[in-house]
């Protein structure tokens, strides 16, 4: 299974929401979800890939896309290392 | 738990509207009943500041310092994130490393949320924390659950807020089968909103004890043991129920003006007699609540809480561990996951 399709199911599990509504271009404000849904996942996510996601960085998703990318890059540095 | 030792309840200093001040000093009345130890959580030179003020010699209180501090206003999930060294995240890493078995935290009760979610986890079937409370002796044995965690829920969250109550009520109300009931705005089935309306054919297929509906006029006469309801009208509800008594107080000097010695019985009355203002402050469960659902014992304080709160928080949360309630909580979620009912 790749990066995007883990988050997808770990991001759609939480907010309760289709995984086909889990667009690159989605919101987490498109999915419905609050802070405490993003934390979840913010969490779920470093505990599936073993990273940790600063909160400037977090900040910076202005989608799920860039939430892929990030997550996507930092899985790649890791297997480099 | 470990064995060997008291309860330790770690209690976050620095939240609240009175602290560090009265925080402190409700720990001290806690710790002079000697049977809990405490680790105060915040900024040291603050709380020996505080400690310094009263006789806390021989206590079994000590201090856990945190620089920094959340405060009300400030975004929860990125405050927590940013803040790693807050008297919140402290106090709930203590928990999650086992130096204490509980934690209770006056401050912005949306950060101690997101604290407790990131930290402690949530135990499986219980997607989102919820705050349970009741009424003391005025209504025993009755408890309602979200009382204000979660402002929009869903129809799978009131099962889980029924799980998680049955727990409470039998636990620690001593309800040995705790009937659960959904307030709506009338007992027929199909009253109510979408979300009600739902959480009953949910509820009805969940295999807990559903007795149906039940409207505002029932909540405190016990039809039901556990009362199931959205955080949003549940926060109203307990701030509410919580004004009654001084209002009420207020009310009958006001009337009673004209009346001096009819006025003077009603003061000895409801001053030693039925002590009205206090109905909603009595017990372990004055001034704050458990976070139900995330993998510890967290309890949720007013922000507007006084030492006396604090202390009767700290006794809560010891009985809470006493009684084992994530124990008991996480065998009943999974049993009913297992059954597909969450």
């Amino acid at each position: 299974m790749s990066v995007e399709e883990q988050i997808r199911d770990i991001v759609s599990r939480i907010a309760h929401v289709d995984k086909s509504i889990v667009t690159r271009e989605s919101t987490f404000k498109d999915m419905k979800a609050d802070s405490l849904d993003v934390v979840q996942a913010l969490v779920a996510v470093e505990e599936a890939f073993d990273i940790e996601i600063p909160d400037e960085e977090a900040q910076k998703f202005q989608n799920f896309g860039d939430f892929v990318s990030y997550v996507e890059s930092r899985a790649a540095k890791k297997d480099e290392a | 738990m470990a064995q060997d030792r008291k309860v330790r309840v770690a209690v976050d200093a620095m939240g609240g509207d009175y602290a560090p001040e009265e925080i402190v000093k409700g720990a001290v009345l806690a710790g002079q009943k000697g049977d809990v130890e405490i680790v105060l959580v915040g900024q040291v030179d603050a709380m020996e500041e505080e400690l310094a003020k009263h006789d806390s010699s021989g206590l079994p209180i000590r201090l856990a310092e945190a620089t920094e501090v959340i405060r009300e206003g400030e975004p929860p999930a990125s405050a927590v994130r940013r803040k790693p060294n807050s008297s919140i995240v402290v106090a709930t890493k203590l928990v999650k490393s086992g130096e204490a078995d509980a934690m209770i935290s006056a401050g912005p009760s949306g950060a101690v949320a997101v604290s407790a979610v990131q930290h402690l986890g949530m135990i499986e079937g219980m997607e989102r924390p919820a705050i349970g409370g009741g009424f003391g002796s005025f209504a025993p044995g009755i408890l309602l659950m979200d009382l204000g965690a979660n402002v929009d829920c869903k129809p799978y969250q009131l099962v889980a807020f029924a799980i998680a109550g049955s727990v409470y009520a039998r636990k620690l109300l001593g309800v040995p089968n705790p009937t659960v009931g959904l307030l709506s705005t009338g007992a027929e089935e199909g009253k109510g909103n979408e979300l009600v309306r739902e959480g009953y054919h949910l509820l009805e297929d969940s295999g807990v004890n559903f007795i149906g509906n039940i409207e505002g006029s029932d909540i405190l006469t016990g039809k039901a043991n556990v009362i199931v309801l959205d955080g949003f009208v549940g926060n109203v509800l307990l701030k509410f129920y919580e004004s009654i008594g001084d209002y009420a107080l207020g009310w009958m000097r006001h009337k009673l003006k004209r009346y001096p010695l009819l006025g003077w019985m009603a003061k000895l009355v409801f001053d030693k007699a039925l002590p009205i203002t206090k109905l909603s402050y009595e017990g372990e469960e004055e001034g704050s609540g458990i976070l139900w659902g995330v993998n510890g014992i967290v309890r949720v304080a007013h922000g507007a809480c006084r030492a006396s709160h604090i202390a009767h928080g700290i006794a809560g949360a010891k009985k809470a561990v006493e009684a084992d309630i994530i124990g008991a909580l996480k065998p009943e979620l999974e049993r009913f996951k297992k059954e597909g009912k969450l």
